[in-house]
């Protein structure tokens, strides 16, 4: 924890950065902090509650963030996925942000919980994760920490959905999203989620009914899983934000393992690796096009 | 008013009267995923009388997350326009938070002030509302601090505190009494006032002056607090789906074909960019300190100005839903700080 302060100190008394976008204690747990004051950079911490995606505070589309100037952002392994994300996708250049790395040891599903860290209480992409120590950090700080808890509901519960007859499917999923009440958390949580206007709120022609209705949520959450797949970086944020506790990580999650299995890309954090969205191969499985 | 008596047996017997008459009974109940809804039952041992606060208020009962206003079908006669219904069946709220119950009585004011609403109170006078007295949830509920507390009875046609195996049940409105005497068979007469139990609830709540923090917002608009404390601020609208009055809806045509469709209203809110932004592109709410202010002007500024109440009951949905840990208390205290420190004659400008 000193060595994060110091070296958010550091950066913000030599002018390096005019903020640094970490965590901070809060009145329910920890949360996300906003330092651009070299003296006010012990409010930084780092533990196990920190489960906020702090790059999602990059996006262009945040303008009381950006006239701040340049930030230094905090992230684990995960996170720097999305900072490579929005690198590859030209929403950041490189050299626009200064990146903190923390190693981590798996975060809590729920950062506002005081319950240890737990099979149990683990956010479910900590089990078995490869991006303990995030690799696009300018600067890597902490101790290393044991492997994460956990063993993965989700790949479980992802098996189960695919087991199921394409009704049962339909059955679950027309009653998780008719929880739905369209209040976009999941996509202005969203790090990848950085359109100038999405195509969820155009209207002439309105591809996707702003309802709530079965047949709007549907449209919604389809549309997002698409346009997630091959990008989304299986933060956990969406599903975290959800008021409505829709498992939206299931859906994103089964996009990325058939992006992997198709196009043998996983969304990593190499700014440089291409990604399917964004190349066009003359060996793409072509055969589903008509 | 008067007060009755009901025991856990009857009460179970009163829901399966509800329920073979036809009224809909909507309690606290677990959803599929644990979590508590208020939620259609059928049985009273579906209801979960105790336990945390439910996902959603009760809002959604009286203005739905969406709702047809009226439909259109152009053919060779001409164009018809299908109206909705504004009447509704009979309904029973079984188990209502005071602060839900609250929110609704509030949100009466501005929905029957220039335009009364029907689809609102077509629902409002099908629903009869039994409130729980609570005992609190956990460190999110403010209650005490928007003038009320966790044994208020507004907006509760009946108000029920637990005793021995059963409730006590204060009768509060001409609906509350038509309900007890439809149902008399149910209730037994109330040997006394009950021993004024402490309420288990944080009474004291934090530390906020509501006219305090109202005088404050009128005079800084443009204080610099307001860039700061948006800053975590994602604009997710995450808080106002769960509030209990947060009521702004937008209003959308959707087209089934080329000659029908339907009108519909849809909830919306205040802190996403797209709600001010004009047809020009130009957004007079820029960024989200000036939505934040909104939402927050909104509720201890504006509403008390012209309804003479705050719009907020303390339930502290929005604190426990928020994914960038923003916190009501915390900013009405920090504005009712701000307001006695110095610097204020200055008007805010830092």
């Amino acid at each position: 924890m000193r060595e994060l302060q110091e070296l958010a100190r550091k950066l913000l008394a030599d002018g390096t950065v005019k903020v640094v976008i970490g965590w901070e204690e809060g009145p329910h747990g920890v949360r996300p902090a906003f330092v651009v004051d070299p003296d006010r950079a012990d409010r930084l911490v780092f533990d196990e509650r920190c489960t906020h995606n702090l790059a999602s505070y990059l996006s262009p589309r945040r303008p009381h963030l950006t006239r701040l100037g340049k930030p230094a952002v905090v992230v684990k392994g995960c996170d720097a996925r999305a900072v490579a994300g929005l690198i590859r996708e030209s929403q950041l250049k490189r050299e626009e942000i200064v990146v903190i790395g923390v190693r981590c040891g798996g975060v809590l599903a729920d950062p506002s919980t005081a319950e240890p860290l737990s099979a149990e209480t683990v956010a479910d992409r900590c089990a078995g994760c490869q991006a303990r120590e995030p690799h696009l950090a300018d600067h890597l700080v902490g101790e290393a920490h044991p492997e994460p808890p956990g063993k993965g509901g989700r790949d479980a519960r992802i098996g189960e959905l695919e087991a199921m007859t394409a009704q049962e499917r339909w059955g679950f999923w027309q009653a998780e999203l008719a929880r739905c009440v369209r209040c976009n958390a999941c996509r202005e949580v969203c790090p990848m989620c950085f359109c100038e206007r999405c195509v969820a709120d155009k209207t002439q022609p309105q591809w996707i009914e702003s309802s709530p209705h079965a047949r709007g949520n549907l449209a919604w959450h389809v549309a997002r899983a698409l346009h997630q797949a091959g990008r989304c970086v299986d933060c956990g944020e969406c599903e975290r934000a959800c008021p409505a506790d829709i498992p939206l990580g299931l859906l994103n999650r089964k996009m990325a393992r058939v992006v992997e299995q198709r196009f043998g890309y996983r969304a990593g954090d190499d700014p440089a690796a291409p990604a399917p969205i964004g190349v066009f191969k003359l060996d793409d499985a072509q055969e589903f096009i008509l | 008013m008067n007060a009755k008596i009901i025991s856990e047996d009857r009460l179970g017997a009163l829901v399966a009267d509800l329920v073979a008459s036809g009224t809909r009974v909507t309690a606290p109940a677990r959803a599929a995923d644990g979590k508590v809804d208020y939620r259609p039952i059928t049985r009273i041992e579906e209801a979960v009388l105790e336990s945390e606060l439910p996902r959603r208020s009760l809002k959604e009962f009286f203005l739905p997350p969406t709702e047809p206003l009226f439909s259109w079908n152009r053919d060779a006669s001409g164009v018809r326009i299908d109206q909705v219904p504004t009447s509704f069946p009979p309904h029973v709220v079984l188990g209502a938070r005071p602060c839900d119950a609250a929110a609704v009585d509030i949100l009466d004011r501005v929905m029957g002030w220039d335009y009364r609403d029907e689809l609102w109170f077509g629902r409002r006078e099908a629903t009869t509302i039994a409130s729980v007295a609570c005992r609190g949830v956990d460190g999110s509920c403010f209650c005490s601090a928007t003038g009320r507390g966790p044994e208020s009875t507004r907006g509760s046609d009946l108000f029920m505190t637990p005793t021995d195996g059963g409730f006590r049940v204060e009768v509060l409105t001409p609906k509350g009494e038509a309900f007890v005497t439809a149902h008399a068979g149910r209730f037994g007469d109330d040997p006394g006032p009950a021993a004024a139990g402490a309420s288990q609830a944080d009474a004291e709540g934090p530390r906020i002056s509501l006219p305090t923090v109202q005088a404050w917002l009128e005079r800084n608009f443009d204080h610099p607090l307001w860039e700061e404390i948006a800053l975590r601020c994602h604009g997710c609208g995450a808080c106002a789906s769960v509030c209990p009055t947060c009521h702004c809806f937008d209003i959308v045509d959707e087209a089934e074909g080329v000659t029908a469709g339907t009108r519909r209203r849809n909830w919306d809110t205040c802190q996403v960019s797209r709600f001010t932004v004009h047809a020009s592109g130009h957004n007079p709410r820029p960024d989200q300190g000036a939505r934040f202010r909104q939402r927050l002007t909104h509720k201890f500024h504006i509403y008390p100005t012209r309804f003479g109440e705050v719009l907020c009951t303390g339930c502290g949905r929005c604190s426990r839903a928020c994914p960038g840990g923003m916190d009501l208390p915390e900013v009405l205290q920090a504005i009712t700080r701000l307001a006695a420190g110095p610097g204020q004659a200055t008007g805010g400008e830092a």
